[in-house]
């Protein structure tokens, strides 16, 4: 079978996996699952999603860490889990558990791709950055529905990885045949992820704008352009261009989507180079 | 005058963008189809065109192609419906300057065309290299944009009194404006331009450097400073890791708020020039700071009064009727200054209240100066 084949027979079973509901997916973490549930009711005590989160120390610290940071408080004294999560609020703690989570998605212990699912994942976090960012020019302060859309709009392409990976063990180790290069690797992942994400998304049970924007921010939408999923294209190809991507990039694709994008989103030279200043030390700092 | 051509199919594109252009004072020629678009660039040379993707008998992307086949290198701004990333890229490869969305704002036309004529070449690289340093703070008069009103100060903060407090601490001639939310924030952000911007660091559900983050987005010119309680923390190098230039501490002393307005709203604000009439700010802090207050006057009046001889004038008229004469330091300020005009050549004229007068007079060094009890009977003397 030649491998051109093989990479459409893999294209072909991710999608009919996803048809069929049978795609094995991630799953949120009982304690994050619980903790999204509970924070749905308004009047929600933080004493009681605290009880929940300290279940998980690791999380419980991320969000002790988060709610200490300066850009929380100062970062004056210790605080109690309930005390961080009320200075954090709702809104961002909701976003911090999606994040922890999708950040182990985009872990790998298999050395042919770890380094590979990194670099995607601070791309995500910089589409993520830019998103937040970009949407102030609309004036709309609803900051964490952008950061999660730019921090999920590649979160497919780990599970299609992974997928492959196994793919690979079998067809090479039982079959004892080639698999796929790595320009295959590159293109399956590229037709396949953003279903596998909208399915990821919605089992998730993310916001629809969120899955919307997983689905369809490969392009701008000129119906709507204060939508989300103009937001997150336009973040999505600044990231590119300001050289935090993984992989290889088509330039000219690039340049046209930010040529674009200056002129559905209104962004001027200005605000471009605002957006963009010190964004490789913003994400690197961020996660090391 | 530069010439542009249009190209486009539908009648009322074409109007449209011709009444646009020539409201910039540019004349403007149509053509609607590629066909004629190449016709007419046949005939004559124009300085810019406007050109539509999708039309009949030769589209966009061809007459562009057909032009830079003949050696035609007149720009090409693309003015289009067509958001297809392949399209756009295909014809950027080709060369164009810029590209423009339909249905476009008239601002955005007319910017795009008037960066192109004057050779800023469009949609040029613009992303910020990571070690650039942070833009300087708003020249006020120099970067407001038209349409918006500039103020000098936007408090965030959700707690109203510190908005109040530091309404009172501040002299009258610096503006402010208070808000209590994040949305709020942002909406006086897109309406307004502002020099600085003080974000409180606990306001309730928000995050601080986010915010401040999405707010420099729209105030690009902005000095962006964290409000924050003293701790025993290093509370300055957290604010700037978090992206702030500096710190203002709460509870506010007039100390800090003097420092916060000394390194802001720079000295030309406490004297402002038309010409070579320099007046002197009125002195809103605390009486132990008027020393500070006129060796910042002394200051700028030294770079002001080189401009005012650079510009061939004969006279220098300074008006310090709204300045503090308490003490004897209005008196020595101004025998400085007179020495400092007679050093450079020009004449020294004082305009200021009849207080000044008895004290200017009650000095044997001083009393010589040339006095004068408006600025207009100083011009007119100066005439004479």
């Amino acid at each position: 079978m030649g491998a051109e084949r093989l990479s459409e027979q893999l294209e072909q079973i991710v999608l009919k996996r996803i048809a069929e509901d049978s795609l094995v997916l991630p799953t949120l973490p009982s304690v994050v699952t619980k903790a999204l549930e509970v924070l749905k009711d308004p009047d929600v005590s933080f004493k009681h999603v605290g009880t929940i989160i300290e279940r998980d120390p690791v999380l419980a610290a991320r969000l002790l860490r988060a709610a200490t940071s300066a850009a929380f408080a100062g970062g004056t004294k210790k605080v109690t889990l309930p005390e961080a999560l009320t200075r954090l609020g709702a809104r961002a703690v909701r976003t911090l558990l999606v994040e922890a989570t999708a950040q182990k998605v985009f872990v790998s212990r298999d050395p042919k791709i770890a380094e590979s699912m990194k670099r995607v994942w601070q791309h995500s976090v910089a589409v993520a950055t830019l998103s937040r960012d970009v949407l102030a020019l609309s004036g709309n302060a609803d900051s964490e529905a952008a950061y999660l859309a730019g921090l999920l709009h590649d979160v497919g392409k780990p599970v299609v990885a992974s997928m492959l990976l196994e793919f690979e063990r079998q067809v090479t180790e039982v079959y004892n045949r080639p698999f796929i290069d790595s320009a295959e690797w590159v293109t399956v992942i590229g037709r396949t992820h953003r279903a596998v994400g909208v399915a990821l998304a919605e089992k998730w049970q993310m916001p629809e704008q969120v899955t919307r924007c997983i689905r369809d921010c490969a392009e701008y939408d000129n119906a709507d352009r204060s939508s989300l999923v103009n937001i997150v294209c336009f973040s999505n190809s600044l990231a590119k261009k300001t050289g935090i991507y993984a992989g290889t990039i088509d330039a000219d694709e690039v340049d046209a989507l930010v040529m674009i994008g200056r002129s559905i989103i209104g962004a001027n030279d200005e605000i471009i180079k605002t957006l963009t200043r010190g964004l490789k030390e913003r994400v690197a700092n961020l996660y090391d | 005058m530069a010439t542009i051509l249009t190209v486009d199919d539908s009648r009322s594109v074409r109007t449209i963008v011709a009444k646009q252009v020539k409201d910039l004072g540019f004349e403007v020629e149509e053509a609607e189809d590629g066909v004629q678009g190449l016709s007419k660039l046949g005939e004559r040379e124009y300085d810019l065109v406007l050109l539509d993707v999708t039309m009949p008998n030769l589209d966009g992307p061809g007459m562009l192609a057909k032009m830079r086949e003949i050696g035609n290198k007149t720009p090409v701004i693309m003015l289009t419906s067509e958001s297809k990333r392949s399209v756009v890229s295909g014809v950027m490869k080709i060369g164009i300057a810029d590209y423009i969305l339909k249905p476009f704002k008239p601002e955005e036309l007319k910017a795009k065309v008037l960066s192109v004529l004057q050779g800023e070449g469009g949609a040029e690289e613009v992303l910020a290299v990571s070690s650039e340093p942070p833009p300087a703070p708003a020249e006020p008069a120099a970067r407001v944009e038209a349409g918006k009103q500039f103020v000098d100060v936007l408090v965030v903060d959700d707690m109203e009194n510190v908005h109040k407090k530091l309404r009172a601490m501040l002299p009258n001639h610096v503006s402010l404006n208070g808000v209590t939310s994040a949305q709020a924030a942002l909406q006086t952000c897109r309406q307004r331009v502002y020099r600085v911007a003080l974000v409180d660091t606990e306001i309730p559900d928000v995050d601080s450097a986010v915010l401040a983050q999405q707010l420099k987005v729209l105030q690009p010119h902005a000095a962006f400073v964290a409000l924050a309680l003293r701790t025993t923390n290093d509370v300055v190098g957290e604010a700037r890791a978090q992206g702030f230039d500096n710190v203002l501490f709460k509870p506010f002393n007039q100390d800090n708020v003097d420092d916060f307005l000394a390194q802001y709203f720079d000295n030309q604000d406490l004297l402002s020039a038309e010409e070579n009439v320099l007046k002197a700010a009125p002195f809103a802090g605390r009486a132990d700071r008027i020393d500070k207050y006129y060796t910042r006057i002394g200051e700028t009046f030294n770079s002001l009064l080189t401009k005012v001889a650079a510009a061939c004038f004969e006279d220098v008229i300074l008006d310090v009727s709204a300045a503090p004469t308490t003490g004897d330091r209005l008196a020595k300020f101004l025998l400085a200054a007179a020495e400092q005009a007679k050093q450079v050549g020009i004449r020294f004229s004082v305009v200021g209240t009849p207080e000044l007068q008895k004290i200017l007079n009650s000095y044997t060094e001083t009393k010589e100066l040339r006095f004068h009890a408006s600025v207009a009977e100083a011009q007119a003397a100066a005439q004479a």
